[in-house]
């Protein structure tokens, strides 16, 4: 597939090309594009250059435990390796540092026996002590900072963690989390040496501390250069790696270059080997880099999609359900993904984006439909005016939409199409500093939110106002019954640790949504690299950040 | 001329202490804090938070004190060299402003230098040079270099330097190679505006009698360029000399973003972005204490360049 593209004269016009190529790219997260193309031996040794966009402005941080930064979660997952792994293909938890583990049937205790021989880079031995001081530390991170550091999600209800021998740990909860046994195998909960916790919270964002991973943090310099090493004698990949043992490349490079068409025109020239995009690569973009003789990646980012979330306070024109359902057929969704993110970029489907596991696609529910719509709306009381939009009582059918600079995304056609049912949609830009004042105020009708993590549980840090991020927009998003039934399902998820009883209380609350309008799914985040033709053995992991195991260059 | 210094120096520290309030009480009033900020960054809103989470989110930063109290306080620690610990970076101030001065004034000074040299060249050919369609030509040469957004000269350099001839790095900070396009980039628009001045004051001044005079002695027109002409002409070109540091300044925040370059302007615009009151409170003094140096210093110079300026002789005139 990769020779083929390669040849610039054949391709008759490059759009089929990057449309063919992205096509199986989307579809698959094997990393087909590196290892099967190459088709030879991993030859070891190199450098390989990644390219990040910018480091984060708010927070500089590389502490596994406190970071959000997804670019950064690529890095810690070179670095620090996690008690299980997770299947991206199957969302399936399967072993790594720990061998196997058992869940108690209440589901407030899990067991973690670890394998024999793992050490951190500094050579002191991975053991139960050592899981217990992350946990430990983990807490003690919590209460610092008032409960607001990052891997606390993860760690819901953790009461204690006890040593039961040298290589058993028993992770005791007051209230049962079914998707703990995913939060293991995330880089927010990988495994750094406890003497890393010795250091404060600050210094370990910093970078000042050790993992078990198959390089070693060699130096990070925020917004400007972070290298890896291998580490000589890594033999614990987890088996979802092809390499198990050490890395084929000596060092990793990642620099920050928050320009896209600069970090593009660096992979094309031959600078960098990779470049990792925040936001996915433009149509320009990727035929500049298929022409060249790169190789696209992508895989959806699995978690919450980039979705609207209602204001049904009363008064406001969302409180009517049926207002908030013309809005589905209002939102032509293949349209959209294909003028903003190109021909070939997968449709959004439902809350979640497509590689989370327990997804349930609605389609069916979000198909355009405008003369439907229409007839909801007229049904609802908002007649057609003259101008074109719908009023009733006097009162114009006008939806507030809050977006910041980094939140535009085709926002605009968005408009146009609410438009073509009369529904006007009113951006008003607003910095990120002001948005926590207008959620307050429930001045907005529909704002916008995500959420990475391989795990349906994610939503509820955006839907249960027990567990909200945002309070606000949590009870704002539907109607008290709609929200206690959709904390009923959060609770009936977390609470089982039978997947198939999980799996139902997802598609159940994944219905609900769309059926109660508290959903609106806008895309789907899909996570794009760009490799030169000098990489092969790419692979994303389930939360589709990069794995470094298997990467080698030629 | 010593009271002079001395007065000067007390207006200088009047100055840096009004930039130091007002852009405290600037970030101060801003719709949100912060730590409600570093929050939303990660998605998370404060109300999330209990009233007693909160308050020990916002102790870990200092920002729980009463406003009154943290200005006095902070204000205190500047005086004594204490800058404070940047919210976002996990970083005293000091530390950072070690790091990334130098790449930002080897820049703006390279780049100072490049427009001083340029700015001045080209004014001079233009007024030399008498062929019609050439004058014009260099003539309007300023206008367009001031007007082309800085932004996309350098990716226009980029684009040519970098990816198709691959002469020099599109990115990176340090190492000569990685500062000649930024530095092309500011200086461009610096060269342009003090040619613009610079050309307007040769006109001026080649007008003059005495320019006249030189001329009727015999002297060649270089010569008297050269000689009557270059230094009166620079009268006006220092004046504005002040006011092209401060642009070097934050044209320094566009370069250091296209290039990638780890400077204080990259640091500014992330402090800003951040709201990370120390680290901005500490570069605007910072930037105001190079300006208000650069325009003493440019004010001290007049008397050397004309010697009709004469400081301190208020007493005389009064």
């Amino acid at each position: 597939m990769t020779r083929r593209v390669s040849r610039r004269g054949i391709a008759a016009t490059a759009l089929a090309v990057t449309a063919a190529l992205g096509l199986t790219a989307c579809g698959s997260s094997d990393g087909e594009g590196g290892t099967a193309a190459a088709g030879g031996e991993p030859v070891a040794g190199g450098t390989l250059k990644i390219a990040f966009w910018s480091d984060n402005p708010s927070f500089t941080c590389v502490d596994p435990f406190q970071t959000y930064w997804i670019e950064h979660r690529t890095v810690i997952r070179n670095v620090a390796d996690s008690l299980t792994d997770q299947d991206p293909e199957t969302g399936e938890i399967k072993p790594w540092l720990a061998e196997r583990w058992e869940i108690s049937p209440d589901g407030r205790e899990y067991t973690f026996h670890l394998r024999d021989g793992v050490t951190f880079s500094d050579g002191t031995p991975l053991d139960a002590a050592a899981v217990k001081a992350n946990f430990d530390g983990a807490q003690a991170v919590v209460k610092e900072t008032g409960g607001s550091a990052y891997g606390a999600s993860y760690i819901l209800g953790l009461d204690h963690t006890e040593v039961v021998d040298p290589s058993t740990v028993k992770v005791v909860f007051s209230a049962p989390n079914s998707s703990f046994l995913q939060a293991s195998s995330t880089t927010n909960l990988a495994i750094i040496s406890p003497d890393s916790y010795q250091k404060t919270s600050k210094e370990r964002c910093l970078g000042q501390y050790l993992g078990s991973g198959p390089f070693t943090l060699e130096s990070y310099k925020p917004n400007e250069l972070t290298t890896l090493q291998k580490r000589p004698g890594y033999a614990w990949g987890s088996a979802l790696s092809e390499n198990t043992g050490e890395a084929h490349l000596d060092t990793v490079e990642f620099s920050y270059v928050a320009e896209d068409s600069v970090r593009t025109g660096n992979l094309v020239s031959g600078a960098i080997d990779i470049a990792w995009p925040r936001n996915p690569f433009t149509v320009e973009d990727r035929e500049l880099i298929t022409r060249s003789d790169g190789v696209l990646e992508s895989r959806p980012l699995p978690g919450v999609s980039a979705a609207f979330y209602p204001n049904t306070t009363a008064g406001r024109p969302l409180a009517d359900v049926n207002v908030r359902r013309a809005l589905y057929k209002a939102f032509d969704l293949p349209t959209f993904a294909k003028t903003i993110f190109g021909p070939d970029y997968p449709v959004v489907a439902g809350a979640f984006d497509s590689t989370t596991p327990f997804f349930a696609p609605q389609s069916d529910r979000l198909r355009h439909d405008p003369p439907g719509a229409a007839k909801l709306l007229d049904d609802a009381g908002w007649k057609l005016g003259e101008d074109g939009y719908r009023f009733k009582d006097g009162r114009k059918l006008t939806l507030v939409l809050p977006i910041t600079a980094q939140s535009v995304f085709g926002t605009e056609l968005i408009q146009d199409q609410f438009k073509q049912v009369g529904i006007e949609l009113r951006l008003e830009v607003i910095t990120g500093a002001e948005l926590p004042a207008v959620l307050r105020n429930g001045s907005y009708d529909l704002t916008s939110s995500y959420f990475t993590r391989a795990d349906p549980g994610a939503l509820q840090f955006l839907l249960d106002p027990d567990y909200a991020n945002s309070k606000a927009l949590a009870t704002n998003a539907s109607a008290p019954e709609t929200t206690a039934e959709i904390k009923g399902l959060f609770a009936q998820a977390r609470e089982t640790t039978d997947d198939a009883q999980r799996e139902e209380a997802y598609a159940e609350l994944q219905s609900l949504l769309i059926e109660q309008g508290v959903v609106f799914p806008w895309f789907e985040r899909v996570q794009f690299a760009g490799l030169s033709k000098s990489v092969h053995g790419f692979a994303f992991t389930s939360e589709s950040f990069l794995k470094l195991n298997d990467v080698w260059k030629q | 001329m010593t009271r002079y210094i001395l007065g000067r120096f007390a207006q200088a520290l009047g100055v840096l202490w009004a930039a130091y309030t007002v852009t405290f009480a600037v970030l101060y009033l801003l719709p949100s804090d912060p730590v409600a900020l570093q929050l939303g960054a990660a998605g998370i809103e404060t109300d999330k938070l209990s009233p007693a989470e909160l308050h020990t989110a916002k102790a870990r930063h200092g920002l729980d004190r009463p406003v009154l109290e943290q200005y006095f306080s902070d204000l205190w620690g500047f005086l004594h060299g204490d800058l404070g610990e940047s919210i976002a970076k996990q970083k005293p101030v000091t530390a950072l402003l070690g790091e990334r001065l130098g790449p930002t004034l080897t820049l703006t000074v390279t780049a100072g230098v490049l427009a001083l040299l340029g700015g001045t060249a080209l004014a001079y050919l233009a007024s030399y040079v008498r062929w019609r369609p050439a004058r014009m030509f260099l003539t309007r040469l300023p206008s367009f270099g001031a007007s082309f957004p800085q932004f996309f000269i350098g990716l226009l350099l980029i684009q040519f330097l970098s990816f198709n001839l691959g002469v020099l790095p599109a990115t990176g900070t340090y190492g000569w190679k990685a500062l000649v396009m930024p530095a092309i980039t500011i200086a461009i628009l610096a060269a342009s505006q003090l040619a613009q001045v610079l050309m307007r004051s040769f006109d001026d001044t080649l007008g003059q009698p005495y320019v006249a005079t030189a001329r009727a002695k015999g002297l060649s027109r270089a010569a008297v360029q050269w000689h009557h002409g270059f230094r009166n002409a620079l009268l006006p070109a220092v004046t504005i000399l002040g006011v092209l540091i401060g642009l070097t300044v934050t044209s320094a925040i566009v370069a250091e973003t296209v290039f990638s370059r780890n400077g204080i302007g990259k640091l500014a615009q992330e402090a800003v972005l951040a709201q990370d009151v120390p680290v901005v409170l500490a570069i605007v003094t910072l930037a105001a204490a190079i300006f208000v140096f650069v325009n003493l210093v440019v004010d001290l110079l007049y008397p050397l360049l004309d010697p009709r300026i004469v400081h301190g002789q208020r007493k005389a005139v009064a």
